[in-house]
C-alpha cells in the first residue's frame, strides 16, 4: 500500500515542479507582451518572433500546467452533489472518471497527435510568418506534454482514490471484527 | 437501427447526467464524447477517423493570439487583489454613501462596478465584499436578504463590464459562429466579431444594470427603511471625500489606461491586458505589496485559472466534434429554424434554455458547448452577433446567482458568518435575478443599447 502512496507523492512533486515552471512562463509572458507594447508604441519597432514567443509561452502555460491544475483540484466540477459527498463517494467518482473518461481521452489525443508532431519535426516546419519562430514542432509537442502531465496526475489520483477506498474498507472490516 | 439524431440527443443528455457526478467538466465532456464516438463508429453513423482533426483543433486554440488576453487579464486581476485596493474602496465608498438609507448597499454596487472594470474576477470580488462589507452591513442593522443579495449581484458585474474574460472567450466563439452563419447564407465576407466590439457593446448594458441595481436598492430602502438603515460616522465630510478620492484614483487610472486604449482602438485587448498587468504590479509596488510571495502566488494562480479555462475549451471541442459528426448541429438548426415566431421565437427558446442550464452549469461550459451549437443559426436568421453576444452574457450572469450551483452564492457562503442563513441568501438574490431578466428584455427590445457605442467607434 505504501508503494501507492510513495508513487503518488513523487508524481505530485513532479507536477508541482512543472507548475512552478509554468508560473515562470506566465510571468515571462506578461513581460514579453509588455515589451512588445513598449517597443511598438514607444519606438515603433516590432518583431514577429517576439509576438510568437508570447503565444508559445501562453500555450505552454495552460498545456503543461494542466497536470498541476488537476493536482490542485482546480479543474472545475459541477459539485452540486460532489461538494458535500462522503470521501468514499468522491474516491469512487474520481477512480471511475479517471479510468473510463480521462485515460481513453489522453490515449486518443496521444495517438493522433504523435504523427501530427512528428510530421512537423520531419518537415522541420517553421512559422508561416516571415521572421517568425523556428522549430514549430516544439510548440506542437505541447499537446504531447499535455497528455503526459495529465497521465502522471491520473496515476497519482488513482493511487489516492485506491488508498482512500482501501482505508475505508479496512476500517469497515476492523469494525466488523470488533462486533 | 438507431438514427444519428437520436444518438446525438442521448449523447447530450448522458453527458449532462455524467457531469452531475462531479468529475471535472473538461474530462467528462471529452471522455463522454469519445465513448459515443466509438459507439457511433460501431453503428456506422460516425467515422472515428474524424478524431484525426482534433490535434489541429487544439493547435488552433494554442496559437489563437487574442486568447492570450485571458491569462493576462487573470494576472492583472489576481495582482490587483493582492494590492487590497478593494478593501480601501469598500471602506471609503461605504462611508461616502453610508449616511443615507440604503447607502451602504449602493456603495457596494458602485465598488462592484469599479472592481468589475479593473479586476473582473467574480469570485474574488464576492469574497472580498463578503468579508468586508457584509459585517459592516450587518452591524448597521441591514436585513440579511438585501445585504447578501446586493453583494452577490454586485460581484457578478465583472462578467459584463469590460474588460471581462467572459467577453474575450465569447468573442472567439461568436466569431466562429459568425463565419458558419455566413456560409449558411452565402455571405463571402462577414464582418468579424472581435473582443473589442463586445467590450464596447457591453459598456452601456453594464452601466444600465448598475443603475437598475441602485434604483432597486434606493426604493427598497424607502419602502422598508428598517432593512437598510443609515450609518453614523464621526469623520468630517472633507475627510471622507479625501479618503474616497485617494482610494479611487489608482483603479480609475488603470481602468482608463486599459479600457481607454482598447476602446479608442489604440491597442488590442492582449496588449492592453499586459499594460494592465504591469500597472497592477506598479500599484502593488506603491502599496508595498510587490514581493516574491505575492508574485509567485499571482503567477501560480494565473497558471491554474487559465489552464482550467482552456482545458474546458479542449474538452468542449472534442464534444462538439463528435456531436456534429452525428449531425446534432443540423438537427438543432432545423429545430430552431422551424419554430413559430422566426428569429424571436428561436432566440427566446435559446435564452430560456441557457437560463435553465445556468442552474447547473457554469458560464464557461455554456459558452463553449451551447453557443457554438445555437450561434450560427441565430446569426444566419438575422441576429446581430454583437447583440446576441451581449444578450448571452447578460443571461450568463444569472447563472452566478441561481442556486444550487451559483458561483456567487457559493463564494459568499464560504465567507459569510454562520448566522447568515443560506435560505436568506437564496431569497435575497431573487429580486436581482429579476432585474437581470428585465435587463435582458430591455436590450432585447432595444438592440441599440448594445450596438450604439461600437457603431459610433468604428
Amino acid at each position: 500500500m505504501s508503494a501507492l502512496a510513495r508513487l503518488s507523492i513523487i508524481i505530485d512533486k513532479v507536477n508541482t515542479f512543472i507548475g512552478n515552471l509554468c508560473a515562470i512562463f506566465a510571468f515571462s509572458m506578461v513581460i514579453v507582451v509588455f515589451t512588445v507594447v513598449v517597443l511598438r508604441y514607444g519606438f515603433n519597432i516590432g518583431f514577429i518572433w517576439m509576438q510568437e514567443v508570447y503565444v508559445w509561452l501562453h500555450s505552454f502555460v495552460f498545456m503543461l500546467g494542466a497536470g498541476f491544475t488537476y493536482l490542485a483540484n482546480e479543474h472545475v466540477r459541477i459539485d452540486v452533489f460532489y461538494r458535500d459527498a462522503s470521501k468514499k463517494y468522491k474516491a469512487i467518482v474520481d477512480l471511475l472518471g479517471n479510468i473510463v473518461l480521462l485515460l481513453p481521452f489522453l490515449y486518443i489525443i496521444w495517438k493522433y497527435s504523435y504523427p501530427f508532431v512528428y510530421r512537423s519535426f520531419l518537415m522541420n516546419e517553421v512559422s508561416r510568418e516571415a521572421g517568425g519562430m523556428p522549430a514549430l514542432f516544439i510548440l506542437k509537442s505541447a499537446i504531447l506534454w499535455f497528455c503526459l502531465v495529465l497521465f502522471l496526475q491520473v496515476i497519482s489520483n488513482i493511487c489516492k482514490s485506491l488508498l482512500i477506498l482501501s482505508n475505508s474498507s479496512l476500517r469497515l472490516s476492523s469494525e466488523n471484527n470488533k462486533k | 437501427m438507431i438514427s444519428p439524431e437520436v444518438l446525438s440527443i442521448i449523447m447530450f443528455l448522458t453527458t449532462l447526467g455524467l457531469l452531475l457526478f462531479g468529475f471535472p467538466v473538461a474530462f467528462t465532456l471529452a471522455g463522454s464524447a469519445l465513448i459515443f464516438g466509438f459507439l457511433g463508429d460501431a453503428l456506422e453513423i460516425f467515422n472515428f477517423r474524424m478524431i484525426g482533426f482534433f490535434p489541429q483543433r487544439i493547435f488552433g486554440t494554442m496559437i489563437n493570439e487574442p486568447l492570450v488576453a485571458v491569462p493576462l487579464f487573470i494576472f492583472m486581476g489576481i495582482m490587483l487583489e493582492k494590492t487590497k485596493i478593494a478593501a480601501g474602496l469598500l471602506n471609503s465608498i461605504g462611508e461616502l454613501f453610508g449616511t443615507t438609507k440604503g447607502g451602504l448597499g449602493i456603495g457596494v454596487v458602485i465598488v462592484g462596478m469599479l472592481l468589475a472594470a479593473s479586476t473582473g474576477i467574480v469570485g474574488a470580488t464576492v469574497v472580498t465584499m463578503g468579508m468586508l462589507s457584509l459585517p459592516s452591513m450587518m452591524k448597521a442593522g441591514y436585513d440579511q436578504k438585501i445585504a447578501t443579495g446586493t453583494i452577490c449581484a454586485a460581484g457578478t458585474l465583472g462578467q459584463i463590464i469590460p474588460p471581462s474574460i467572459v467577453l474575450v472567450l465569447l468573442a472567439t466563439i461568436l466569431q466562429g459562429a459568425n463565419e458558419e452563419a455566413a456560409m449558411l447564407v452565402g455571405d463571402l465576407a462577414p464582418e468579424p466579431v472581435t473582443a473589442i466590439d463586445l467590450f464596447a457593446g457591453a459598456i452601456m448594458p453594464g452601466l444600465m444594470l448598475v443603475v437598475l441595481f441602485i434604483i432597486f436598492i434606493f426604493f427598497y430602502a424607502r419602502i422598508n427603511p428598517l432593512s437598510c438603515p443609515p450609518v453614523e460616522t464621526s469623520k468630517s465630510r472633507n475627510e471622507i471625500y479625501f479618503e474616497a478620492a485617494k482610494s479611487i484614483i489608482p483603479p480609475i487610472t488603470l481602468i482608463i489606461l486599459v479600457l481607454g486604449s482598447i476602446l479608442f482602438g489604440i491597442a488590442t485587448p492582449t496588449e492592453s491586458a499586459s499594460v494592465g498587468a504591469v500597472g497592477a504590479a506598479i500599484i502593488a509596488f506603491m502599496k508595498g505589496e510587490l514581493n516574491y510571495k505575492n508574485l509567485k502566488e499571482t503567477a501560480l494562480g494565473t497558471v491554474k485559472l487559465s489552464s482550467f479555462v482552456f482545458v474546458i475549451l479542449i474538452g468542449a471541442s472534442m464534444f462538439s466534434l463528435v456531436f456534429r459528426g452525428f449531425g446534432g448541429d443540423e438537427m438543432i438548426e432545423h429545430f430552431l429554424g422551424s419554430l413559430p415566431g422566426g428569429l424571436y421565437g428561436a432566440l427566446i427558446l435559446v435564452m430560456v434554455v441557457i437560463f435553465l442550464l445556468g442552474f447547473f452549469l457554469d458560464y464557461i461550459e455554456i459558452i463553449f458547448v451551447i453557443v457554438p451549437l445555437v450561434g450560427p443559426i441565430l446569426i444566419a436568421n438575422g441576429a446581430d452577433p454583437l447583440w446576441l453576444g451581449i444578450l448571452i452574457s447578460l443571461n450568463l450572469q444569472t447563472s452566478f446567482l441561481t442556486p444550487p450551483f451559483g458561483f456567487s452564492l457559493f463564494f459568499l457562503r464560504g465567507v459569510a458568518p454562520n448566522e447568515i442563513q443560506t435560505r436568506n441568501m437564496y431569497r435575497g438574490v431573487i429580486p436581482f435575478i429579476g432585474i437581470q431578466i428585465l435587463a435582458i428584455f430591455i436590450v432585447g427590445f432595444f438592440p441599440e443599447i448594445a450596438t450604439w457605442l461600437p457603431d459610433k467607434m468604428f
